[in-house]
């Protein structure tokens, strides 16, 4: 850089004060020999002053800090959400049947016992969708809702209840159904663990999902009734029968396990299930809001 | 006493290279979330920052949006604010990037207001002298430069940066910083001779 490019950099510095004695000095000596930047020095001084006026007649807006203590401490729509969703679970725990909660677990304790002592596996998968089935059926409805009169006269529209009950029970249902399978570690290899967990997952979303949607169309009573037969169906022999019959309805009972046992199909088909429960929801109010006596 | 309020507390604030202990104990109750500490920062370095967005946006409005979202950044962030350069400076830092991605929002560079608070500086004809007609040349100048050019100009000559620090405000090279002062020179000469020729010929 020759020394001429090099003062012409430093001349801002030098109108905005912020060069060194020894540095002015040097300047100095350059500009007395050079009427360039003399009369760029001019132009930066100018440039200087004007911004430095035209700031002296600007003024901070006064209050603008209380502005933005107001925006930080307001939640925005996210945080919102956030703790309307967490308010509503919070609600629905307390009013969703409370001796769900300890009888689940004490139904999945002893199938764990069960197998354990067994060392069969397949209690659990028989076990697990039977207990999350059940207590789907009493999440909605007068005859398990106290306050179901007052839930539906709230603002917060009854499929978003329903929702909000069917992740608390369901959650609480599928984690301890994982709980139980990490205790199965101590009879199962560790590689087939998540086999297993898939074995039961596929059955665990569609039948609570199918009792759900019953229990909203035609009472708990019913619903626990059909799902626990279907269920139950695929685990019988129809070998009792006579021959005729029995040739006739092995192969359908064949495709029928087959069924069950198709993790992907069984939890496409629970949810949209649960879309068709979510949305009956709103529509089945009338038989809702009738007196359970 | 707390905090210098005093003008010359301000200058000196402001000018010193390093950050004071002051800042330093400011920006931990900031990081804390105490409100009063929000104000006291506001006390210091409000007038500054408010200068520096209206310059970027050029219009009052504008610039107080700019600084109340950089200021509300800030506040999110001033747990990650190491000291390694001045306060000043990280704050401008913010500001000058809120307000360079609001102007990219904005369809045209330069508002209606922008140029009505422009004429309400300019001087009445009765003041008119020869350096008044100097003063407005420059302001055209200064405004009809690009934001990021108008941005160096300010950070150098109000805001009392030195270059290394501007290169840091903007998020560039100090040789990009260079080259801006030297395209500003030259289009503000350029801007002053067409001007002078239009109004002797």
């Amino acid at each position: 850089m020759n020394s001429h490019q090099y003062f012409t950099e430093r001349l801002p510095l030098y109108a905005a004060g912020q060069l060194n004695k020894e540095e002015r000095i040097q300047l100095d000596r350059h500009l007395e020999t050079c009427p360039e930047c003399q009369a760029d020095l001019v132009l930066w001084q100018a440039v200087g002053s004007e911004i430095q006026a035209s700031n002296s007649a600007v003024q901070a807006p006064a209050g603008l800090a209380e502005q933005v203590l107001g925006s930080i401490h307001t939640p925005s729509p996210f945080q919102r959400a956030h703790l309307r969703t967490f308010n509503l679970l919070r609600i629905q725990a307390y009013l969703v049947r409370r001796e769900m909660w300890p009888s689940s677990a004490a139904l999945m304790f002893i199938g764990v016992a069960a197998t354990l002592l067994a060392r069969q596996v397949i209690l659990i998968q028989y076990l697990a969708p039977l207990i999350a089935a059940a207590s789907l059926t009493v999440l909605f409805g007068p005859e398990h809702d106290p306050a179901c009169e007052l839930t539906l006269a709230t603002p917060t529209s009854p499929w978003k209840v329903l929702l909000a009950r069917l992740a608390l029970v369901h959650g609480y249902n599928l984690i301890l159904t994982l709980i139980a399978s990490l205790f199965l570690l101590l009879i199962i290899p560790p590689d087939l663990f998540w086999t297993f967990v898939l074995s039961w997952l596929g059955p665990m979303t569609f039948l609570p999902a199918l009792a759900l949607l019953l229990s909203i169309w035609t009472g708990s009573g019913n619903s626990v009734a059909v799902v626990y037969g279907l269920w139950l169906l695929q685990f019988t022999n129809p070998n009792w029968l006579p021959a005729a019959l029995a040739n006739l309805l092995v192969p359908l009972m064949e495709a029928y396990r087959h069924f069950w046992a198709r993790p992907a199909l069984l939890v496409a088909a629970g949810v949209l299930l649960l879309v068709v429960a979510l949305w009956s929801a709103g529509r089945a109010a009338p038989r809702l809001v009738r007196s359970p006596v | 006493m707390l905090v210098d309020l005093s003008l010359e507390g301000r200058y000196t604030l402001c000018k010193s290279m390093t950050n004071t202990d002051n800042d330093l104990a400011l920006v931990q109750r900031l990081a804390a979330g105490e409100d009063a500490a929000m104000h006291e920062l506001y006390a210091l370095y409000g007038q500054r920052l408010y200068a520096y967005a209206l310059r970027l946006t050029g219009d009052p409005h504008g610039a107080e949006d700019v600084l109340q979202d950089s200021l509300v950044a800030a506040w999110k962030s001033f747990r990650t604010f190491r000291g390694d350069g001045r306060l000043l400076s990280w704050l401008l830092g913010i500001v000058h990037h809120t307000a360079l991605k609001s102007l990219r929002h904005r369809s045209q560079p330069i508002s209606s207001e922008m140029e009505e608070t422009l004429q309400s500086r300019l001087p009445s004809p009765e003041q008119h002298t020869e350096a008044d007609e100097q003063s407005a040349r420059l302001r055209t100048g200064l405004t009809s430069l690009s934001a990021e050019h108008r941005a160096v100009l300010e950070l150098v000559f109000y805001q009392g940066l030195t270059l290394e620090e501007v290169a840091q405000v903007c998020r560039v090279p100090l040789g990009t910083v260079k080259s801006r002062l030297s395209y500003a020179r030259r289009s503000l000469r350029a801007t002053l001779v067409r001007q002078g020729l239009e109004e002797t010929g």
